[in-house]
Parts: structure tokens; C-alpha cells; sequence
């Protein structure tokens, strides 16, 4: 489980709690649908580097 | 009035471009405290401009079609010596010493600028519902958005205050509104219209194109405004027959308001009677491009405003609550995002083997009430802000052109919009086919009477 309230007090300027507290469920369920995407990756895939890709 | 019918009155001296300025600024005049679709009108240089743009054509020079046009700007795209606010109390006194490319485009062809039109705060958001410069009211029903970010831009042209404005597009933000307000709009290719000199958003997904009344003035529009413009201009008999229509059988047409599925169906029908031929198509998982789209924007907003970060007061809660989220998503997960994008780009490209262009809704539902923030869609309860921007986003993460257009209107009364895709740099097919519908369905340039 992500402590979203450790990260946002860790940084510069700090997301005050309150403000963090609005925001964890969005956070939670953005992780959700991401993480499992992050599977097919092949090793060694390169980055998006600009347009030249989008042919 | 189209951009092409006022260029024949002009260039036949049945109309002047004093008159069509001044014309548009009385309309927006009497617009604006129902629409607030400008933050900033510039009446006397507007006129000073048209002047010298009579001036100019009764000595012989002619700039081409959009000499003597009254336009807007969306006010994130820079212009010299005129306040660009980016919608945002960051930028509320921030005059630019240089026009942004786009603008000083549409300068050389002779367009007359008259203001610069409301959007969202940043260009962070679909609403336009402003907290520094007020709401942007939807010139169908002033009860409902106009979509955003670029809806006093959309509000606009539907009320047909200028031929033509300005957008930008990093989710949807060009789309949304012309599907809210029943325009045109052309998203290009990314990097087909320069960025340079427009308030940024995301590095890599922000898009700048024109909305219009009707397709062939966004493709007037777009070559003045292009990198690298091919001049193609649909003709009057367009000819489509055998154009292959790509119709999803995943996702986008999977949770829809029950009048737009069925106005878009239509339109594919109306696509096959004119010729076209329709292949139904399986698209890659939309819902991952969309997520992938999501870190992005996310992260790159941030970066963008990060010398800002201090000033947590001068944000309207939506956006700051979306610039805490940025912060939050780790710098690993941002390069796996532009991984994931490239996966995706490459699993797209393989339709267009298959298709000439694409048909998809652009919203899911017409235009929603202001201060919403819920909406029902099937029986569904959903995000506003997610639920429009779902069959949209995804097309700013693969960079391809899109073109959005009315293809209906609800029982209500509002528009309903058809959103159609091509391969990279393919906005003359893009152009050509949408031309082609829009004479065939009976939508284009129809406007909304601002009572």
C-alpha cells in the first residue's frame, strides 16, 4: 500500500494532508489500472523519443 | 457565413473586412455577458487591422483565403503586446513581447484577430468553467458547458462571433468542445501545427489546431496554419466512394448516451451511402493508451508549473488537486509510461493497413450541465472529466490527426459529434472524407442563436 501522505509531506513544497487526502483515491485507482500494464514491457523496450515514432 | 462565402464577398466588394470586423465585435458584444466565451476583445486594433486589410486587397494584394477573416485566438496562444492569460491568475498580467508561431501564421495570411477566448484554467480541464474569468456558457443552452479547454473558442464559432479560432488538444480539449458545441475541429498530427510560443501543458501530447463552422474552412484554417501545409481544400463534389471507414467493435462504442451511438451508427450509414466502404475493426486496449495518456499529462503538467508550486492559492481546485497528483507519480512509472507508448503506437499503426480513416464518437454524451461534476451514462455514474475524455485521450498519446464534426443533435437540442481518425499526417484524407459527410448528413455550419 502506497503511504500518498508520507510522499506529498517528503515533498518540496509539501502537499498538505488535507490536500492528499482529496486526491488518494484517484492516485489509487490510476495505480491500479497502471501496474498491471507495466507486465508487458519486453526488456529493453526504448522510450517514446517524438514524432518520428507515430508512423 | 463560411470563410469561403465571406472571401468571395470581399474579393467581389460586396462586403469589406471593416465590415465583417465589425460585425463580429458587435456580436461578441452582445454575446459576451451570456457566452463570457472572450477574456479579452481588441475592438480598435481589430479595426485598424481590417483597414489595412481592405487597404491592402484594393491595391491587388491578396494573402489568400483568410485575408480580411475575423478570428480569435485561445488566450494560451501567445500574442505580442496582447495580455495572454492562460486562464490562469499566474498569467493575469502577462503581456508577450513575440506572437507565437500559430499567431504569426495567421497574421501573414491576413487574418483579423478581434480577442482572445476563454478556456479552461491552464488548459487543464474539459469545463471551461473558469474560477479567475468566469464560466464559458454553451451558446446552445447556456445552462451547459461548451466542453473545454479551448470552449469560449468553441462557444465562439458555434455563435458565430469569428469564423474561426484557435485551439488546443492534449485530451481532447480541441473535440470536446466542437462535440459540445457543434463545430469542426482539427486535432493534426502532433508537431503539425508549431507549439512554439503557446502556453504548454504536456511536452509531448499538446496539439494546435482550428475550429471552424464547417470542414472546409477548418482545412483553409489548417494550411495557414501548418508546418508543413499541402493546400489541399476539399471540393464541392467530394468523392469518397471506396474509402475504407474503419468501425470499432471494441471499446468506443461501449458505454454512450443512446442518441449519440445512434447519430454516429447513422453517420456510418451515411458514410456507406456515399460510397465509402465500412470494415469493422478491432482496436488495441484503449482503456491502458488512455492510463498511459494519464501519468503523462500528469507529470509533464506539473513540470511545466513547477515554478508555480508555491503559489497553491492562485489554482481553482481542480487543477491544483491534478497538479498534487503529478507530484505524486514516480519518475520510473513516467519512463514506463513513454515505453508503453511506444508498444501502443506501433500496435495502432497496424490499422491503417486496413482503413482509411476511423469512425468514433467524440463524447459520449452531449454537452453536461455547468458545476456537474457526475453524470449518468447508461445507467453508469461516472466522472465527468473521465467520461468525456475517454474516446479522446488516448488519440493525443498516439499522436495521430483527428477531426471532430457534428453528425446530430439530441431530442434537446444539442449537438452530438462524430470524431474521425486517420494515420499520421494524413489530414487531407482526414479533411476529404469529413467534407464529404458533412455535405452528405446536412449538419455543417449551423449556428446557435445566443438569446
Amino acid at each position: 500500500m502506497t503511504d500518498w501522505k508520507k510522499i506529498g509531506a517528503g515533498l518540496e513544497p509539501p502537499i498538505p494532508e488535507g490536500d492528499v487526502d482529496k486526491i488518494v483515491g484517484t492516485l489509487e485507482g490510476l495505480e491500479k489500472s497502471f501496474r498491471p500494464l507495466l507486465r508487458s514491457i519486453p526488456p529493453g523496450a526504448d522510450l517514446w523519443t517524438g514524432p518520428e515514432e507515430a508512423e | 457565413m463560411t470563410i469561403q462565402e465571406a472571401g468571395a464577398a470581399l474579393r467581389a466588394k460586396k462586403v469589406s473586412a471593416l465590415e465583417l470586423t465589425d460585425e463580429s465585435l458587435k456580436r461578441i458584444a452582445h454575446a459576451q455577458p451570456k457566452l463570457n466565451a472572450f477574456i479579452t476583445v481588441i475592438e480598435d486594433s481589430a479595426r485598424a487591422r481590417a483597414v489595412a486589410m481592405d487597404a491592402e486587397l484594393s491595391r491587388g494584394v491578396d494573402r489568400g483565403p483568410l485575408h480580411g477573416i475575423p478570428i480569435a485566438h485561445k488566450d494560451l496562444v501567445m500574442t505580442r503586446g496582447i495580455r495572454t492569460t492562460a486562464g490562469s491568475k499566474l498569467f493575469s498580467d502577462f503581456v508577450p513581447g513575440e506572437d507565437a508561431v500559430v499567431a504569426a501564421k495567421l497574421n501573414d495570411a491576413g487574418a483579423v484577430l478581434v480577442g482572445k477566448t476563454n478556456l479552461h484554467e491552464l488548459a487543464y480541464g474539459i469545463t471551461s468553467n473558469n474560477p479567475h474569468f468566469g464560466a464559458v456558457r454553451n451558446p446552445w443552452d447556456t445552462e451547459r458547458i461548451p466542453g473545454g479547454s479551448s470552449g469560449g473558442s468553441g462557444a465562439a464559432v458555434a455563435a458565430d462571433l469569428v469564423f474561426m479560432a484557435t485551439g488546443t488538444d492534449t485530451g481532447g480539449s480541441i473535440r470536446i468542445p466542437s462535440s459540445f458545441c457543434g463545430t469542426v475541429g482539427l486535432k493534426p498530427t502532433y508537431e503539425g501545427v508549431s507549439r512554439r510560443g503557446v502556453i504548454p501543458l504536456s511536452l509531448t501530447m499538446d496539439h494546435v489546431g482550428p475550429m471552424t463552422r464547417t470542414v472546409r474552412d477548418a482545412a483553409i484554417s489548417y494550411n495557414a496554419m501548418a508546418v508543413h501545409p499541402s493546400g489541399f481544400v476539399p471540393r464541392a463534389d467530394t468523392e469518397v466512394r471506396g474509402f475504407r471507414v474503419g468501425l470499432p467493435r471494441n471499446f468506443y462504442f461501449d458505454a454512450l448516451d443512446v442518441e449519440v451511438a445512434a447519430a454516429v451508427r447513422a453517420a456510418v450509414q451515411t458514410a456507406a451511402a456515399i460510397g465509402a466502404r465500412v470494415v469493422d475493426v478491432d482496436v488495441p486496449d484503449i482503456d491502458a493508451i488512455n492510463t498511459v495518456g494519464r501519468i503523462l499529462l500528469l507529470v509533464e503538467a506539473v513540470s511545466n508549473l513547477r515554478p508555480h508550486l508555491d503559489r497553491r492559492g492562485d489554482f481553482g481546485a481542480d487543477v491544483l488537486a491534478l497538479m498534487d497528483q503529478g507530484r505524486m507519480v514516480s519518475a520510473i512509472d513516467y519512463a514506463d509510461a513513454q515505453r508503453l507508448r511506444r508498444i501502443y503506437i506501433r500496435e495502432f499503426s497496424k490499422l491503417w493497413s486496413q482503413v482509411d480513416c476511423i469512425f468514433i464518437p467524440s463524447t459520449p454524451t452531449p454537452a453536461p450541465k455547468i458545476g456537474e461534476t457526475t453524470m449518468q451514462i447508461g445507467g453508469v455514474t461516472g466522472d465527468v472529466r473521465l467520461a468525456t475524455t475517454r474516446l479522446m485521450r488516448g488519440i493525443n498519446v498516439l499522436g495521430i490527426p483527428a477531426l471532430a464534426l457534428p453528425c446530430g443533435f439530441s431530442k434537446s437540442g444539442l449537438p452530438i459529434g462524430l470524431q474521425i481518425l486517420a494515420a499520421p499526417r494524413q489530414e487531407d484524407k482526414l479533411l476529404k472524407i469529413g467534407a464529404a459527410m458533412e455535405d452528405a448528413m446536412g449538419f455543417a455550419g449551423r449556428t446557435a442563436t445566443v438569446k
